[in-house]
């Protein structure tokens, strides 16, 4: 505020010398991804948005699923886990999943311009959805029963 | 740059900027618009994404807090009545998901050398500026060891500064009223880094 700085000096840059190589860092160097905006919206085009979020929990932050033919990922939000199994098939995924607790819920996986595909899982949590296309992806799971519907939705991940 | 005014299809946030812009997306979310509510994603995503930066998250985790942010948000819109609190709900929200204890148990990366040295790579210099880009790197460097808390006031500073994010400038003035100079310590100490590793190349 007071010290504007000396622009110039080599060694001791002043305030705003700095504030703007910081600024052109975060567009030059740290941008938010291109697809970001796109996959948030695709996140937010569900029916009713009354949800719950889960967060994905990865075992290796930098090494998740993307880009890799098998993987395992487990989400959670307050009372519920989620693990999911993927196996390439070709072009396709077949995921295997496992709610904890069980429960015969119903779940959804939505894939950018591919729809919904959608099933239940069985009495001891298990589900599994074959031939789903690849792309931003987002599983929504239905809770409770009529007297208390819960919806809990994942961010989209590129699978 | 006179359009012709044509209100039964122009949304009525067309035309505003800046707060008076995400003002108006917030009512119509608040009504249900959906157009609105990818507006205010399109305009504010960088704000949250830089936010997850600050705090130390990869990229990929940063990407899941921006959506996680973003639902959380019109999942709960009615709560947030006064518009001029967004950015201070996002800036808030953002920081909370990326230290959130459960569903971050991997570790965030830490901003290390490995990393700016990797983002560097991935934008190659020209040989002409070999020496401005030997320059940036270190600037880069020294402030990415800087703590998150600097990091993140540094990242928003910038914001602020730019015209579409005016909201971000009055959210800087709410906490406590020492942004001023805890802001010129961060620069200090980016400044000390600097020092400290400077010269040698």
């Amino acid at each position: 505020m007071n010290d504007l700085g000396t622009p110039g000096e080599m060694t001791s840059p002043g305030d705003e010398a700095l504030l703007a190589d910081i600024g052109r860092f975060m567009d030059e160097l740290d941008p938010p991804p291109g697809d970001l905006v796109q996959r948030v919206q695709f996140a937010l085009a569900l029916e009713n948005l009354d949800v719950e979020v889960a967060r994905w929990e990865r075992m290796n932050a930098t090494a998740g699923v993307r880009g890799s033919d098998t993987g395992t990922i487990t989400f959670t939000v307050s009372d519920l886990t989620v693990m999911i199994n993927l196996t390439k098939i070709g072009k396709k995924h077949r995921i295997d999943g496992w709610l904890v607790p069980a429960g015969e819920y119903g779940v959804e996986v939505r894939v950018a311009e591919h729809g919904t595909s959608s099933t239940t899982a069985d009495e001891g949590g298990r589900f599994v959805l074959d031939n789903v296309p690849q792309g931003t992806t987002q599983i929504v799971i239905h809770l409770g029963d009529v007297t208390c519907r819960r919806t809990v939705v994942t961010p989209t991940v590129v699978l | 740059m006179t359009d012709v005014q044509t209100t039964e299809v122009d949304p009525p946030w067309e035309g505003l900027t800046g707060a008076d812009l995400h003002a108006a997306c917030m009512r119509a979310a608040r009504a249900g618009d959906r157009q609105a509510m990818d507006r205010l994603v399109h305009e504010l995503t960088p704000l949250v994404w830089h936010v997850a930066r600050a705090n130390g998250l990869d990229r990929l985790t940063a990407e899941d807090v921006v959506q996680t942010v973003w639902l959380a948000l019109f999942s709960q819109l009615e709560k947030l009545r006064d518009p001029k609190a967004l950015a201070a709900w996002l800036i808030t929200t953002a920081r909370r998901e990326a230290q959130h204890p459960f569903g971050r148990r991997a570790q965030p990366v830490p901003l290390t050398d490995e990393l700016a040295e990797s983002m560097e790579s991935t934008h190659p210099a020209p040989e002409e500026e070999a020496v401005r880009a030997d320059r940036d790197r270190r600037v880069w460097r020294a402030f990415l060891r800087l703590p998150h808390r600097c990091q993140q006031l540094l990242r928003l500073t910038v914001l602020a500064g730019r015209a579409e994010y005016q909201l971000v400038a009055e959210a800087l003035r709410m906490p406590r009223g020492s942004v001023g100079p805890t802001r010129g310590r961060c620069l200090e100490s980016m400044r000390d880094l600097l020092a400290h590793e400077g010269g040698s190349r």
